[in-house]
């Protein structure tokens, strides 16, 4: 089961009406953030199209455990992370598969060794990309980073909804997004420095 | 937040040659600014940041650095709308 049901919520029975009230007013006005979402999880046009399409048609199905009053939108990028994870990640054509315990792993003994890690990156640098390189940095982190990323900086979610949506404690969510911002941040200078914008 | 939280400046009584030119505990400040800029400190972490963000140059630089990255994934990242081949699919199943 996708969806986690209280045990009130499984008592609430939808008409007909209602479902597809709920469903026009509560999901469809989060479609084009989850197409975005799937899209940036995939890489693959075709890929996400099955993905938005898997996730509403669930989200259909199983819309007596959506609590009213809820966030709908975190509700939904909890399902397709989901079946993002189950139906979509093996067969994934992303190119570099990177293990995301090996990096995790890597990332704590470099930063316990490392306290004062910084990337030689200035503001102004940044402020000179266009959208297409930062959107090409961030798309070459491996997925599990790209995702704590897209989830706080693009769509502006609190931890707390970033720690249901991926099923982690709110300190990974803090952990994981640090080490995911130094990440960007290397390939963001790599981008600065090919554009001749660092000092 | 409060309005010197979001713009810090070396303008205040703080003269530059007071300043630190190099932040000894540097990562651990990392994760308090981006936790600022996130919205998510806790308020002794703001303290701490309200107390010293105007004494460091490297964590102002890392502050103004933080802030532009997240405001340029925000809004230079290109956002697609949906495909409407994918909005017909959806309703016309859910409709079936």
């Amino acid at each position: 089961m996708i969806v986690a049901m209280s045990e009130t919520l499984i008592k609430n029975e939808h008409t007909d009406d209602t479902r597809y009230e709920i469903f026009n007013r509560e999901f469809m006005p989060h479609i084009d953030s989850m197409y975005n979402f799937a899209f940036r999880l995939t890489m693959d046009e075709d890929d996400a199209n099955d993905l938005v399409q898997d996730t509403y048609l669930k989200a259909f199905r199983f819309i007596k455990s959506f609590e009213q009053g809820t966030n709908a939108k975190a509700w939904l990028f909890r399902i397709l992370k989901n079946s993002f994870i189950n139906d979509y990640r093996k067969k994934s054509k992303e190119p570099s598969k990177v293990d995301y315990q090996e990096v995790e792993t890597t990332y704590n003994s470099e930063e316990a060794s490392d306290t004062t890690y910084t990337v030689d990156l200035r503001a102004d640098a940044v402020q000179e990309l266009i959208g297409d390189e930062v959107a090409n940095a961030l798309n070459i982190l491996p997925v599990d980073f790209r995702t704590v990323i897209i989830l706080c900086d693009i769509e502006g979610f609190t931890y707390e909804e970033m720690a249901k949506i991926l099923d982690i404690p709110i300190g990974t969510v803090r952990s994981r997004l640090h080490r995911a911002r130094n990440l960007l941040k290397e390939k963001l200078r790599n981008y600065a420095s090919t554009m001749g914008y660092d000092s | 937040m409060s309005e010197s939280l979001n713009t810090p400046s070396v303008t205040g009584e703080v003269q530059p040659q007071q300043m630190k030119q190099k932040c000894e505990h540097h990562a651990e400040c990392l994760k308090v600014i981006q936790a600022i800029l996130d919205d998510e400190a806790t308020e002794a972490e703001k303290d701490h940041f309200r107390e010293n963000i105007d004494k460091c140059i490297p964590c102002i630089e890392s502050y103004n650095l933080e802030k532009c990255i997240k405001s340029s994934l925000a809004d230079k990242v290109q956002k697609k709308p949906c495909p409407k081949n994918i909005l017909d699919t959806i309703i016309s199943k859910i409709n079936s």
